[in-house]
């Protein structure tokens, strides 16, 4: 990342944001930051692979949650765990890197699965289609209790990644009070991110990153140039669908469930929130945008405390999601490239 | 499967109505609404508000109205009110961005953001589920299919307002002018036509028929703050298997959907999973898109 005005004014913005949980909080800042910053790094990867469907590739992706849901569920369904009501432990399973390799393939083939139909629509359709694939995935894990365990969610399956936490994890974490196991999930988010990062700055350098932004400027021309255009964005909606599996793999291991509940359209709406907030098309966007929205959302319980006097988990989720709404209407009306983002790189247009 | 069928019909009108009403705006200014599920909700909890009892706390407001709390009353004055929402929203956020020209894809974002942020400033004010306050009524056999009395002039009222906004489209002149915009916004103007104003009046129409919708779902079950948000999808599969921007395929669309959805329920493969009941439905979305995303009664334009 060069250091142009535009990104230096974003690293300014995000240094302001976190100092304000120090500045808004009495008690308790570095747990704080840390339980925020683990949030930002699983949302900013899946805010990475969404903008590799809608930054990159100009594909308008509203069913996120279910590939994030569906690398999640993959991944715990292969290791040991207790799903449904009864809580049965199953003791047998693949080790969890080879599981998390399954769970990530599996989602960029659910990508390729809803995108085989789905990928020739205009824009607006291609909306409706994929919330409405994201809401029978939905529907579907609630229904299938006997695999999935329906309402119940599955537990115990973190200890397949906590045994790997390395020994300067747990250092780090008592000297500042932390949980460990949360810290080593914020560790392999970030590392995550980096990696993923570096592969995407690679990819959208090659000819094929070229020609997928060709595909999002004029489908037509790229056409007439021979190439497959259809084939380029079925890539696209996988290499996305499957960052957003290991996403949902993070997501589940730090909250310690699979709940179902966790994968619905309101998460799909805070990736889209972060993408935008960070920068369409913008390849580091997404991750200072992420941070600057989980310390919003961090400080929402104190807005709410100004707002109603005692407020309840009820007002408080209330005013948050208020918040979100209102952060992508204006971003969008006022500053659709959001931090990062080239306002000529966005495709903003039906075509 | 029978007992399933005046459900159906039921749901089949909210569909129906609301379909109509987001197909008409699609047609005209080409946005794809997810907010309008917000307006169906607006129409429903304005309808509690005004038709609670005086003296009680609705909404964390104390309830007031010169007018008493006549429930019709109530409805027509959500209704109205709902349309005048709709026109604010045109006038003060849509107008605005189509002046400046934004893109369909912006303001369809916009949309899913004024979604989020309407459906929780509902939360805030109305938290629990809530009933009109009706009584009680027992079921009747209507031909073959039992509901109360009270369900049945919904359906009745439903096909009554869709038969209305099908001679409007068809035989009055604001009706052919947007049918004059849908088709085409550059010659409606050069025809005459004063297009902002037409789409204003199709903002206001279509937000009071989605504040009817709203009326008739919170009379067959409950008002809750995300009721429009559930049934939003079901809506946008009515919308498009009847073919989106079509009038008449949209009501068709609707009622096909609000029927199959309940219908389902008493198939063979789906017992004990009734809860997995709208994901059929998506599912014939999803294939009519596939093999005919023009819907039923579309043209064809909708490949890119």
């Amino acid at each position: 990342m060069k250091l142009t005005f535009k990104s230096s004014i974003t690293i300014l913005l995000t240094i302001f944001s976190i100092s304000l949980v120090f500045l808004l909080n009495d008690e308790g800042e570095i747990p704080i930051l840390f339980n925020l910053l683990t949030f930002a790094g699983i949302y900013g990867l899946a805010a990475i692979g969404l903008n590799v469907h809608f930054g990159l590739t100009g594909l308008l992706n509203f069913g996120h949650a279910a590939f994030m849901g569906l690398g999640a569920y993959v991944t715990i369904l292969l290791i040991p765990h207790a799903a449904g009501r009864e809580g049965e432990i199953t003791v047998s399973g693949l080790p969890f890197f080879l599981a998390l390799i399954i769970g990530i393939i599996s989602a960029a083939l659910f990508g390729l699965l809803l995108g085989l139909p789905a990928i020739r629509l205009r824009g607006d359709y291609l909306a409706i289609v994929t919330i409405a694939a994201a809401e029978i995935f939905r529907l579907l894990v609630r229904d299938l209790e006997s695999i999935t365990g329906g309402v119940y969610g599955i537990i115990n399956f973190s200890d397949a990644l906590q045994q790997s936490r390395p020994v300067f994890i747990n250092n780090f974490a008592s000297t500042y009070d932390l949980n460990p196991s949360q810290m080593w999930v914020a560790f392999l988010s970030w590392v995550s991110i980096f990696l993923v990062l570096l592969l995407l700055k690679r990819l959208t350098n090659s000819p094929w990153g070229r020609a997928l932004r060709a595909v999002r400027e004029d489908e037509d021309a790229v056409r007439a140039l021979g190439k497959n255009a259809v084939w380029l964005k079925l890539q696209s909606f996988m290499l996305g669908a499957g960052i957003a599996g290991l996403s949902g793999v993070l997501l589940a291991f730090n909250y310690g469930t699979v709940q179902v509940s966790t994968f619905i359209p309101i998460l799909t709406f805070y990736v889209w929130a972060i993408m935008i907030l960070g920068g369409v098309g913008s390849l580091t966007g997404p991750i200072f945008g992420s941070v600057m929205f989980w310390v919003i959302i961090s400080e929402t319980n104190g807005i709410a405390q100004l707002i109603f006097e005692n407020a309840n988990g009820q007002q408080i989720a209330g005013v948050r999601f208020v918040l979100v709404g209102l952060l992508i209407m204006v971003l969008m009306i006022f500053r659709p490239s959001g931090l990062m983002g080239k306002k000529e790189e966005l495709l903003l247009d039906v075509k | 499967m029978i007992e399933q069928l005046g459900n159906g019909l039921l749901l089949g009108i909210i569909i129906a109505v609301a379909s109509v009403a987001l197909s008409l705006l699609y047609g005209v200014t080409r946005i794809v609404n997810f907010a309008h599920g917000e307006i169906i909700a607006l129409g429903a909890i304005a309808t509690l508000f005004l038709s609670s009892p005086i003296d009680s706390r609705v909404l964390f407001l104390d309830r007031f109205s010169p007018l008493g709390n006549n429930f019709y009353l109530s409805v027509l004055i959500s209704v109205l009110f709902c349309g005048l929402f709709g026109g604010i929203l045109e006038f003060f956020l849509f107008r605005p961005l189509r002046k400046a020209e934004v893109g369909n894809i912006a303001v369809l974002v916009v949309t899913i953001g004024l979604s989020l942020f309407l459906r929780h400033i509902y939360l805030l004010l109305n938290a629990k589920p809530q009933n009109f306050p009706l009584e009680l009524q027992r079921r009747q056999t209507y031909l073959f299919f039992d509901m109360t009395p009270r369900n049945f002039r919904v359906l009745i009222l439903g096909i009554i307002v869709m038969v209305l906004v099908g001679l409007l489209l068809n035989y009055t002149k604001i009706g052919k002018a947007m049918r004059a915009v849908r088709d085409s916004n550059d010659l409606a103007s050069v025809s005459g036509i004063n297009s902002d104003n037409i789409i204003l009046f199709t903002w206001i129409s279509s937000s009071m028929l989605a504040g009817l919708a709203g009326v008739f779902q919170a009379t067959i079950n409950d008002v809750r703050y995300n009721m429009g948000f559930l049934i939003l999808l079901l809506i946008f599969a009515g919308t498009v298997l009847g073919g989106i921007g079509t009038s008449f395929g949209a009501m068709v669309g609707g009622f096909i959907i609000g029927i199959v959805v309940n219908v389902s329920v008493g198939l063979p493969f789906m017992e004990g999973h009734t809860e997995a009941k709208n994901a059929i439905a998506l599912a014939i979305m999803i294939i009519i898109l596939l093999f005919r995303p023009q819907g039923i009664f579309g043209e064809k334009e909708r490949l890119s």
